[in-house]
């Protein structure tokens, strides 16, 4: 890490110790979803971005960390002697334990294959919990209370903020020191070429094992801090969209850049936070942003990110920024466009508004939207998005156009300098 | 076990075969490879080169017979138990760390010589006597130079000396090459057979090489293998004087 970033990183952690006393509890709520989302995802890129293993099941590991946490909390409840910040260690190590077996398995096999039987796995443990009273609670699920320890009496929520974030970043520095190790960079050898491991001496079934066990051992210390922080978990933590959830929070974070998952997660709980109480289409709208960023931008908005952060020499700023604020506009009514085609589409196709034509007989009455009134038939209605969209795209085009030209100088502008460096040596 | 003395070869082929379905690549294989020698294998393509270094380095077992390293049979086991036993290969087709500096791509090796294989609770950068070993076959294969470059963008003929730095790394007494100069031109290949002959020095080698010129003045033996059998063992000279390695391999280049 550069000095500038290590500065930036403390900024943040600085303000992550700070800020949070003084917001409301469903924002110190919203930054412990985002927080546990976080690890969740550096834990799954380990797996992913390091070793090349795209899992579809981290949601076994994530529920038997929780699982296994609130497990421990009914013992604590019971008269069990356990400091209560100590408890995602219970998770941790059922995750590790999990993760092994599961990990065995899974890594007996690359690519597709790996995938499906990770997805299979967390299937298994998806069907079966329901069942299973004793561990998983069946469908009603397991709860229990955190006890105080020492003073702390872990009842409001920004105690649990604070252990949520010391465990967050003890974990998020514990994976960042995991790549400067050698089985750190054994990891990165094994993505690029497993084959060549092999014959190099190493045991890659075991490495891949150890990289599997060690990331769901993450995930389950983060699936113990959903626990407590919720006192509650069932069965649907090991469902399918959980799984598919931190896929699409890593890649969209950017799967290639370390931090990069923690953006994406970042983005992405927030985004639920704010919206989904606003909107129903928000499932739709993640979607989108998923589809949208892998097409446009396949190394997701960290690698962005580091791409700028590495070109900044050779990039004007201050011409390309202003280029970008018009793409930004553009892309701004865009948005705006497809949120009102969406809205619409929900409410004309909602129950109520069925109700609502029954009550008209048959004629298309008109809609609230954004505090206003629209009618379906009234070609206006639809000129508005249509105009939005198009002039979004056209603004967006034009604007890109500008940037393309100014990236594709700057690379002119290092060819040439690489050139003069050359005749010079001569 | 078996004792190691100046007889047991390093490396010995007993009866060894090699079947893909109904195909059979190597028929009833007999080679000795006397510890500390320079041993070529030359053959037309597809007689099965590269296939008898696939069952000595363990990428697949052989359908039958034994193969033995100083004495040891490993016929069948895991290429990194071979590897573990003192044999290391390089491959026909490059194959390196893509997305790893040159630097990484032989510390990898030597990682696994110092026993560190799985450390989790040391930093990288602090192994002095890894990196140290590191930096040592960087400067013996002569990419100094290039420690920080990606291996991906290294030109062919410096990918190909990394393959080779990359066999070495792991300390094995046996190397095997395949085709190390395969691609280069005149001049590299020169350099790389100077290479060879340098960093193998005190070690046994069997390479696969086209380039006679190599062989004439690399190597003490060299085995002719034409269509799944050894039809010769002997001195570069000799061979190149046999009636029936002229008629069934050099003749045959020597026409094209
Ligand atoms: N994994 C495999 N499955 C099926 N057939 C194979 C396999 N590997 C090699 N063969 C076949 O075995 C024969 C020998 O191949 P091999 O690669 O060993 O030849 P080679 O002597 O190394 O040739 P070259 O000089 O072209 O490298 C070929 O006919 C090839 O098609
Ligand atoms: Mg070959």
């Amino acid at each position: 890490m550069t000095s500038i970033q290590k500065i930036l990183l403390a900024l943040l952690l600085v303000l992550l110790i700070a800020v949070p006393p003084f917001l409301g509890l469903g924002w110190q709520n919203a930054l412990i979803n985002v927080l546990i989302s976080s690890l969740f995802a550096l834990a799954f890129n380990l797996l992913n971005g390091q070793a090349g293993l795209l899992s579809f099941g981290h949601a076994a590991y994530f529920g038997v960390g929780a699982f296994a946490a609130l497990h421990l909390m009914i013992a604590v409840e019971d008269g069990l002697f356990f400091p209560t910040p100590l408890l995602p260690l219970a998770g941790g190590l059922a995750g590790l334990v999990v993760g092994v077996v599961a990990g065995y398995f899974s890594t007996m096999r690359s690519g597709v294959y790996f995938a499906l039987v990770t997805l299979a796995i967390a299937e298994l443990f998806h069907s079966l919990a329901p069942h299973l009273e004793g561990t998983f609670g069946g469908e009603a699920g397991v709860s229990s209370m955190r006890m105080p320890w020492m003073g702390l009496g872990f009842g409001t929520i920004i105690e649990v903020y604070y252990l949520t974030l010391g465990w967050v970043v003890l974990c998020g520095l514990a994976l960042w020191a995991y790549t400067r190790t050698p089985f750190g960079r054994l990891t990165l050898a094994l993505r690029d070429n497993e084959q060549r491991v092999k014959f190099l001496g190493y045991n890659a079934h075991y490495a891949k094992v150890i990289v599997f066990a060690v990331s769901a051992m993450m995930t389950g210390v983060a699936g113990a801090l959903l626990a407590i922080s919720n006192e509650t978990a069932n069965y649907s933590l090991f469902s399918g969209s959980v799984s598919a959830q931190v896929v699409l929070q890593t890649f969209v974070g950017g799967s290639t850049v370390f931090f990069g998952p923690v953006i994406g997660a970042t983005v992405f709980t927030l985004f639920s936070f704010l919206i989904s109480d606003l909107t129903r289409s928000w499932l739709f709208y993640q979607g989108l942003i998923f589809v949208l960023v892998m097409l446009y931008a396949p190394t997701g908005i960290g690698g962005v990110i580091g791409h700028h952060i590495r070109n900044r020499r050779q990039l004007d700023l201050a011409k390309i920024g202003g280029p970008y604020l018009v793409a930004l506009g553009g892309g701004i009514l865009i948005a705006a466009g497809t949120v009102f085609l969406t809205e619409s589409a929900e409410v004309l196709f909602g129950q109520d508004y069925a109700m609502a034509r029954d009550g008209a007989s048959g004629g298309f009455p008109a809609y609230d939207l954004f505090g206003l009134s629209w009618s379906p038939l009234n070609p206006v209605t639809w000129l508005v998005p249509l105009v939005l969209l198009c002039g979004g795209v056209f603004i967006l085009i034009r604007a890109r156009r500008v940037i393309d030209r100014l990236w594709a100088r700057k690379d002119e502008a290092t060819t040439a300098d690489m050139t003069v460096g050359a005749g010079g040596k001569e | 076990m078996n004792e190691i003395t100046s007889q047991t070869p390093a490396l010995q082929l007993s009866d060894v075969s090699k079947s893909f379905g109904p195909i059979d690549v190597l028929q009833g294989l007999n080679l000795d490879i006397r510890p500390g020698e320079r041993h070529a294998v030359i053959g037309p393509n597809g007689a099965g080169k590269s296939t008898l270094f696939n069952l000595i380095s363990g990428m697949f077992a052989p359908s039958s017979g034994d193969i033995r390293l100083e004495g040891n049979s490993i016929g069948g086991l895991s290429p990194h138990l071979i590897n573990r036993a003192g044999l290391a290969r390089s491959f026909q087709i490059t194959n390196i760390f893509h997305r790893m500096t040159v630097f990484e791509n032989l510390r990898i090796g030597v990682m696994a010589r110092h026993q560190v294989r799985y450390g989790l609770f040391r930093s990288a950068a602090g192994m002095r006597r890894v990196n140290d070993e590191t930096a040592d076959v960087l400067n013996r294969v002569g990419l100094e130079a290039r420690a920080q470059s990606m291996a991906g963008d290294l030109t062919y003929s410096e990918q190909r000396a990394l393959e080779i730095g990359m066999t070495l790394t792991t300390g094995a007494d046996v190397i095997l090459l395949d085709e190390p100069t395969a691609g280069m031109s005149r001049e590299e290949t020169a350099k790389a057979a100077e290479l060879i002959r340098k960093v193998t020095e005190g070690k046994t080698l069997l390479m696969v090489e086209h380039d006679m010129s190599v062989v004439f003045s690399l190597c003490d033996r060299v085995s002719v293998l034409v269509y799944g059998r050894i039809l010769a063992t002997d001195t570069p000279e000799r061979i190149s004087a046999n009636r029936e390695v002229q008629e069934a391999y050099l003749g045959q280049e020597g026409a094209q």
